[in-house]
């Protein structure tokens, strides 16, 4: 939990300083910590279920409280803050320099307390700071889910224009598969990684950042709805995407062909699917208006 | 007593149990109570703890989370009773890694775990049982005598610092925070497992009847030493409280202090990383 707090924070840093001279940035870069209330573009207008956007502030609450914009706070009340936030922030930086390093380690040590060990040792920090981290191996999954999650954020941005040319269940494809490519070089230990997210004491961050996950996808394909449909896209995507994820790690084929395709009919499916209800709505109203007519048209003659 | 004489008259007077003492008499009266007890150290404390200070070793190592290659530092440890586990944890991690991934060799022969204790006597007990664990000739444990106070090591040397059931019983507790501080690394953890005081109503009368009425009695019988023990039981109530030690703890420069009761408060383990 603490871990997707830094990776705020560090964020916060990183779009406080750039919204000075690009204030798009400020949108792209980290749309999860912004209302869209708070939003300087109309784009960001993004309408999120309650139970969501509470989810994403209880982490963040104390931050979205320093983002908002006070114009009566007085200059040196800021440098005092900020001085205190970077006492803070070196400690945590620390840490995360470690997590960083220690994911180089993954793929021969595995998410393990070695791997950490490894990182700690790269970065030059005594190893014995990995007791810091109170869910060790959950700490590191996380940052790495943290992370990609940052990354894809980066990509979608840069290739925006690739991703508008296309359909739309391709451009949900696609950006699965973006997402999905971030774990090829943790392919053999990633069953590891899932095992960690499924522990009880792990499941809420996990689930936290999944639910996160689907809603950037879908946002980032282009979905604005706001009503009941929400949640059956939501879950329908972190449906296709585990599916998807599991279906990898059996994968052998050379880059994942398999698992492109796997996922490419997936998608299609679900929004055939989609469709296919659609349409038999408008088959039911239709049969049911000709039958309607050919009751009344029988009752109109029986009545004359 | 009386105080003119010009040595006494810089001297502040310091806790020994409820006794006032001059801060020169504390080590030495230290160093005679764990003298006189240190052949029945370890009975007593089974006795004293009903064989929980086992468990609260385990809980302090498991916390430290060892690893190979580390440099760890235990003080007030004579007994090895710390060391010993820390070892003990880093050997089980190499053996699981055995069939695993290559294990880092030279990082296991660099792994020391360095006990350092005041007490000559309390030392030899100490050897004693490496001895008798086999571990007499272990290259990675290195017993000395030294002042929990003045470190006999380089600044920002060791991965891990613990002491046990010591600090009580140091005369100046900042000096020997900050004497941990500085021989820490960066990254390096902070940790002291030490009696501590009990908050819960009810248990703490009871606590307190068992403080004072059947420790010293019980010392008195199986080491034949009333004193030592009384002064011990005085010397926890004496102790800084929780809160009070961890404020110490970040004012010596720790960051992230944090500290856990055990037992309800009989004991607890404070926590600090140094960043």
């Amino acid at each position: 939990m603490n871990i997707i707090r830094w990776s705020f924070a560090n964020g916060i840093r990183r779009t406080r300083w750039l919204s000075i001279s690009s204030p798009i940035h400020r949108d792209l870069n980290n749309p999860l910590l912004f209302h869209p209330s708070q939003s300087p573009l109309p784009s960001n207008n993004r309408p999120l279920p309650y139970n969501l956007r509470a989810l994403s502030d209880k982490t963040s609450s104390s931050i979205h409280d320093d983002v908002k914009p006070e114009p009566t706070q007085t200059v040196s009340q800021e440098q005092q803050t900020e001085e205190e936030k970077k006492t803070n922030h070196d400690i945590k930086d620390d840490q995360t320099r470690v997590l960083q390093a220690a994911l180089e380690h993954v793929p021969t040590l595995g998410w393990t307390e070695a791997a950490m060990v490894a990182g700690a040792r790269e970065v030059d920090l005594s190893p014995s700071i990995v007791g810091a981290f109170p869910r060790k191996e959950a700490a590191l999954v996380e940052y790495f889910m943290d992370d990609c999650l940052q990354r894809l954020l980066g990509e979608i941005e840069s290739r925006e224009e690739e991703l508008s040319n296309l359909v739309f269940h391709d451009r949900i494809a696609k950006i699965i598969r973006i997402r999905l490519e971030m774990q090829v070089p943790y392919i053999s230990k990633w069953p590891q990684a899932l095992s960690i997210q499924a522990n009880p004491l792990n499941l809420p961050t996990s689930f936290k950042q999944r639910a996160v996950l689907v809603d950037e996808i879908w946002h980032a394909a282009g979905d604005r709805s706001t009503d009941l449909d929400w949640y059956a896209k939501r879950t329908l995507l972190g449906g296709i995407y585990a599916a998807t994820e599991l279906y990898m790690l059996t994968d052998y084929s050379p880059e994942f062909r398999n698992t492109w395709i796997f996922l490419d009919r997936r998608v299609s499916d679900a929004v055939d699917c989609r469709k296919t209800a659609q349409e038999a709505a408008q088959l039911a109203t239709a049969i049911g208006a000709g039958i309607g007519n050919t009751v009344q048209a029988f009752l109109r003659r029986q009545t004359q | 007593m009386p105080i003119t004489s010009p040595a006494l008259l810089h001297s502040h007077a310091t806790s020994f149990g409820f006794k006032e003492v001059p801060e020169e008499e504390k080590s030495r009266m230290v160093g005679d109570v764990f003298s006189s007890v240190a052949s029945k150290y370890d009975i007593m404390n089974d006795i004293m703890s009903v064989g929980l200070h086992r468990l609260w070793k385990d809980r302090l190592v498991s916390k430290l989370s060892p690893f190979p290659g580390m440099q760890h530092l235990d003080v007030a440890g004579g007994t090895g009773d710390i060391a010993f586990r820390v070892l003990e944890a880093i050997h089980s991690l190499e053996r699981q890694r055995i069939s695993g991934v290559a294990v880092d060799e030279d990082a296991e022969d660099e792994t020391r775990v360095f006990i350092c204790d005041i007490n000559p006597a309390m030392l030899d007990v100490g050897r004693r049982r490496a001895i008798a664990k086999g571990l007499g000739e272990a290259r990675s444990l290195i017993w000395m005598e030294g002042d929990a106070e003045a470190l006999k090591f380089e600044d920002a040397s060791m991965d891990g610092y613990t002491i046990a059931f010591g600090i009580r019983n140091v005369t100046h507790i900042e000096k020997a925070l900050s004497e941990a501080y500085r021989v820490l690394r960066r990254g390096g953890r902070f940790l002291c497992l030490e009696l501590s005081h009990v908050d819960i109503p009810g248990f703490r009368d009871l606590y307190d009847f068992y403080s004072f009425s059947v420790i010293p009695s019980v010392g008195e019988i199986v080491a034949g030493d009333r004193e030592s023990y009384q002064y011990l039981v005085e010397s926890i109530r004496k102790f800084p409280s929780q809160e009070k030690f961890a404020t110490m703890i970040k004012e010596a420069g720790f960051e992230k202090v944090e500290y856990e009761n055990l037992a309800g408060g009989v004991v607890a383990i404070h926590s600090g990383f140094k960043l």
